[in-house]
C-alpha cells in the first residue's frame, strides 16, 4: 500500500496515518509527495452534476511522528453551472502509540482550513477539527486497517446548519467518522484492496458512506493506485474514480 | 509550525460573505402592504426566476439548487429562510450573496449579463414580507 490513499476526506486522512506507519521504518526522516486525480458524478437532493479534481499532497514522517498537508483543486458542474476553485486545505499530525511488527496504532489530529468557497460548494465555510484513532494489522499478504474519529466544525453549531457539505467531499457539522480497509499483496509490487468509509451525524445531518475497490502497483519508492468508489449512503457521489501516485524520499 | 500558523492566519483573515438571518419581523398587526401580489411575485420575477424556476431542468438552472423555485408563493415559502439569509436585509444582517454577479438574459441561458441588484429598500422589504408571509395562513 502506498503512502497516499485517494482523497476521501477525513477517513482518507486517518487511513493515511495507518499506511504511513505501516510503511515507515526506523527513525530517519521520510518525505513523500503525491498527486491524485479524481472524477465523479453526483446526484444529490439539490444538485446534479460532476466534478474533476487534482490533489497535491505532502507528507513527512520521523520515528513515531508524522505530518501531512493537502489541498484539492476542482472543476465542478452543478445544475448546469461550471466553476473552478480550491477545496478546503487539510493539515494533519499523527503519533504512533503501538509500533509492533504486525500491529500499528496511534492517534491523529487533522484540521481543515476553509480555503474552499462554501457558496460554490467547494468548502465547508469554517474550520473543522478531526481527532481520530487508527490501527493496522498485517499478516502477510493481508493488511487490515481501520480508523474511528470525531469531526466538529469550529463554528457556532446552533447557527445555520448547512447539512452535508461540500459537494466535493461532504461531511456534517459534527459527526463520528470511520474507515476500514483490506489490502492483499499479490506479489511483484501489485496489491488489491477494498475499503469503506463514512460518517454519522451527531445531531442534525445525514449519514454518508462510500465503498471502493483499489488496485495499486509500484515499488517502495513510487506507488500508483487506481480506485473506483461508489456512494452507498448520503449521496456523496454516484461513482468516483481516483488515480493517485506517490513518490517517497 | 510556521506553516501551520501561516495557514491559520490566512484562514482567519479570509472574509467571505456568509448567509445570516436578518431577524426581520412583521409589524403587528400585519399591515398587508407587502404581499405576493403586491411585492413578492414581481421581486422574484425580476431578480430570481431566470434560475430559480420549477420549469427549468437541472442543466439549465445555472447552479440554482433543485427545489429552490421561486415562481410560486409556496415555492418561496418552502425555503423562505434561505431567501432571507442570501438576499434579505434586516436588523441583524444585510445579505447580498444573491443575486450573483452574472445572470442569463433568458431563463436557462448562458450567464451573459450583469445581474440586476435589488435596492437596499427592496432587500429590507423582502425580509419583512417573508416574515409576514410565514405568519399568514396558506392552503
Amino acid at each position: 500500500m502506498g503512502l497516499f490513499a485517494p482523497p476521501t476526506g477525513i477517513a482518507r486522512a486517518d487511513h493515511d496515518m495507518a499506511t504511513m506507519s505501516e510503511t515507515h521504518h526506523g527513525d530517519a526522516s521520510e518525505v513523500s509527495v503525491g498527486l491524485s486525480a479524481e472524477a465523479a458524478d453526483f446526484n444529490t437532493a439539490f444538485y446534479v452534476g460532476s466534478y474533476q479534481g487534482i490533489t497535491p499532497s505532502l507528507e513527512w514522517m520521523r520515528g513515531r511522528f508524522g505530518a501531512t498537508a493537502m489541498i484539492g483543486l476542482y472543476h465542478i458542474t452543478e445544475n448546469g453551472l461550471s466553476t473552478y476553485g480550491a477545496g478546503d486545505a487539510m493539515l494533519g499530525g499523527m503519533a504512533t502509540l503501538v509500533d509492533r511488527e504486525d500491529v500499528h496504532a496511534g492517534v491523529a489530529l487533522h484540521v481543515m482550513l476553509p480555503t474552499g468557497s462554501e457558496l460554490d460548494t467547494f468548502g465547508m465555510g469554517h474550520m473543522m477539527a478531526m481527532p481520530a484513532l487508527w490501527a493496522s494489522w498485517r499478516s502477510a499478504p493481508l493488511t487490515l486497517s481501520a480508523s474511528a474519529g470525531y469531526s466538529r466544525a469550529l463554528a457556532e453549531l446552533g447557527g445555520l446548519n448547512h447539512g452535508l457539505m461540500p459537494l466535493v467531499d461532504p461531511m456534517n457539522m459534527q459527526e463520528l467518522t470511520w474507515s476500514a480497509a483490506a489490502n492483499l499483496d499479490l506479489g511483484h509490487g501489485l496489491q488489491l484492496g477494498g475499503k469503506t468509509s463514512g460518517g454519522a451525524p451527531i445531531g442534525t445531518g445525514q449519514t454518508h458512506m462510500l465503498g471502493g475497490g483499489r488496485v495499486a502497483w509500484g515499488t517502495p519508492r513510487v506507488t500508483t493506485g487506481l480506485e473506483v468508489q461508489v456512494g452507498l449512503a448520503g449521496d456523496p457521489f454516484t461513482v468516483r474514480g481516483v488515480l493517485d501516485t506517490a513518490l517517497r524520499f | 509550525m510556521r506553516l501551520v500558523l501561516f495557514s491559520l492566519l490566512i484562514a482567519g483573515c479570509t472574509t467571505v460573505a456568509t448567509p445570516k438571518p436578518t431577524d426581520a419581523v412583521c409589524p403587528t398587526p400585519d399591515p398587508m402592504t407587502l404581499t405576493w401580489d403586491s411585492f413578492g411575485q414581481a421581486f422574484m420575477t425580476e431578480f430570481c426566476n431566470d434560475c430559480h424556476s420549477a420549469s427549468l431542468p437541472h442543466s439549465e438552472r445555472n447552479g440554482a439548487p433543485l427545489y429552490h423555485d421561486y415562481d410560486s408563493l409556496m415555492g418561496v415559502l418552502n425555503t423562505a429562510d434561505h431567501v432571507d439569509q442570501f438576499t434579505g436585509s434586516g436588523p441583524a444582517a444585510t445579505n447580498t450573496i444573491m443575486p450573483p454577479p452574472r445572470c442569463p438574459s433568458m431563463a436557462g441561458g448562458p450567464l451573459d449579463r450583469d445581474c440586476p441588484q435589488p435596492t437596499d429598500q427592496q432587500r429590507k422589504d423582502l425580509s419583512v414580507w417573508l416574515a409576514c408571509e410565514k405568519l399568514r395562513p396558506h392552503m
